[in-house]
């Protein structure tokens, strides 16, 4: 009756059984509904939680009438910049997009996809901001691990942010630039 | 007019221009409450901002000036076609003044920041893949779609009302109500349920703006106490709040 994911671990405590246990029963539960319901035992956020079977959608949707909560590209965009750079101050996200990023961040935080997590240590102390359950539960993801991992160019990042080397100024040798110079002169 | 004009005060011919090649105007006295000087300094002042034109009333001024043209009988060009420039100029800067501004609309920073282009655009493969997610994620219904609510927090199905939204609703009425009056001994304390019954009282049956709704005059703990009645009875059920065309509305609960 849960109307938040359980994990495990909160099902064992209750129960009082081992985990193993629990997540045996599970693997059973979810065999069971996969073959004879039309509800199904997910994975997500962490936890598992029963849901009805995405094939029942649109019949589920004419009962209950949700509404429709999109976000904006603005929000998408702040919201994807705090997934995969979190924990991530106002101003590197302000840095990264170019424009000001308060409002879409308090809009989230209202939304509950992003909350407050800490302050950074550097002058001024910001505010860090980071991802919630309720931001796995809204797009479906078990852990953070399951975002797509992504290659960043960081030379557009860190030009971005204002961290980069002016060009009239010499950059300072780094490992990957000896390794680089090495291998030219070979 | 509150000014009383001591018209020409002392002329001084003006013949010869000063450093910068300006011929300073005559000395035509200005007195009001505003202000007490002369129609040169008068100009200076307008336009460093010293002064506010608004506070002088520049009919006598005018009169002052024709009557300088009229009384003197030797003027100089040079001195009439100063003053009279420094008096253009000021019934100009009064008349931009006195225009009703145009009330501008803060643009919606929801549209701003649509309008701008990200500057990186390596998240959007990342947003792409978020919107997926979402989609398959709508598919799928669990008991309590929105899980963790807490049982103080304002409802959820506000009719799209967010917090900020009735955050401004608030500021607006404080800034429309007037100081608290000092504090006096003893008196009768309200409590929040009594508040709520005025309020509920006061909420009409349609959706109406809340500076509709509450006229008159009222104090910033008036409306302190309005606002979190109308918040409490929002949270129960007995008052409806909804967003239409940028304005949040509030009316009584069916």
């Amino acid at each position: 009756m849960a109307d938040s994911p359980a994990t495990p671990e909160d099902l064992a405590q209750a129960l009082e059984v081992p985990i193993f246990e629990v997540e045996e029963a599970l693997e059973k539960l979810g065999g069971r509904l996969h073959h004879t319901s039309s509800l199904q035992l997910v994975r997500i956020a962490g936890g598992y939680q029963i849901c009805t079977k995405a094939e029942y959608a649109d019949a589920v949707t004419r009962f209950l009438k949700p509404q429709k909560h999109k976000l904006s590209r603005s929000l998408m965009e702040v919201l994807a910049i705090v997934a995969y750079r979190q924990p991530v101050t106002s101003a590197e996200i302000d840095a990264i997009r170019g424009v000001d990023s308060d409002y879409g961040l308090r809009q989230l935080v209202e939304k509950r996809l992003v909350v407050d997590i800490g302050r950074k240590a550097a002058p001024g102390r910001p505010v860090l901001y980071g991802t919630t359950q309720q931001f796995l539960h809204t797009f479906n993801l078990q852990t953070l691990e399951d975002l797509p991992k992504v290659e960043f160019d960081e030379g557009i990042l860190s030009e971005a942010i204002g961290t980069n080397v002016p060009p009239d100024q010499p950059a300072l040798p780094s490992v990957h630039d000896e390794d680089t110079e090495g291998d030219e002169e070979e | 007019m509150g000014a009383s004009m001591a018209s020409v005060a002392r002329l001084e011919p003006v013949d010869s221009p000063g450093p910068l090649g300006v011929f300073r105007p005559p000395e035509i006295h200005i007195e009001c409450g505003a202000f007490r000087g002369s129609l040169a300094t008068l100009f200076v002042c307008v336009r460093e901002s010293k002064v506010d034109l608004l506070d002088i009333p520049l009919g006598p001024v005018c009169e002052a000036y024709f009557r300088y043209i009229i009384e003197e009988q030797q003027v100089e060009l040079e001195s009439v076609g100063v003053a009279l420039a420094a008096l253009t100029y000021l019934l100009e800067r009064k008349a931009w003044r006195l225009l009703p501004k145009p009330e501008v609309e803060e643009p919606d920073a929801e549209d701003l920041l649509d309008d701008v282009d990200p500057y990186v655009h390596e998240f959007q493969p990342m947003i792409e893949d978020l919107l997926g997610r979402a989609e398959e994620r709508s598919h799928l219904f669990f008991r309590s779609a929105d899980s963790a609510q807490l049982p103080y927090e304002l409802p959820f199905e506000t009719g799209g009302v967010s917090p900020s939204d009735l955050a401004v609703v608030f500021e607006r009425l404080m800034e429309r109500a007037k100081p608290d009056p000092p504090e006096t001994l003893n008196r009768p304390r309200r409590s929040l349920s009594e508040m709520m019954f005025v309020v509920l009282k006061a909420l009409p049956g349609d959706f109406m703006n809340l500076e509709e709704i509450v006229t008159g005059e009222f104090t910033r703990t008036e409306v302190v106490w309005w606002f979190l009645s109308l918040l409490e009875l929002i949270r129960l059920g007995q008052a409806r709040v909804r967003l239409s065309e940028g304005q949040v509305q509030f009316a009584r609960g069916e």
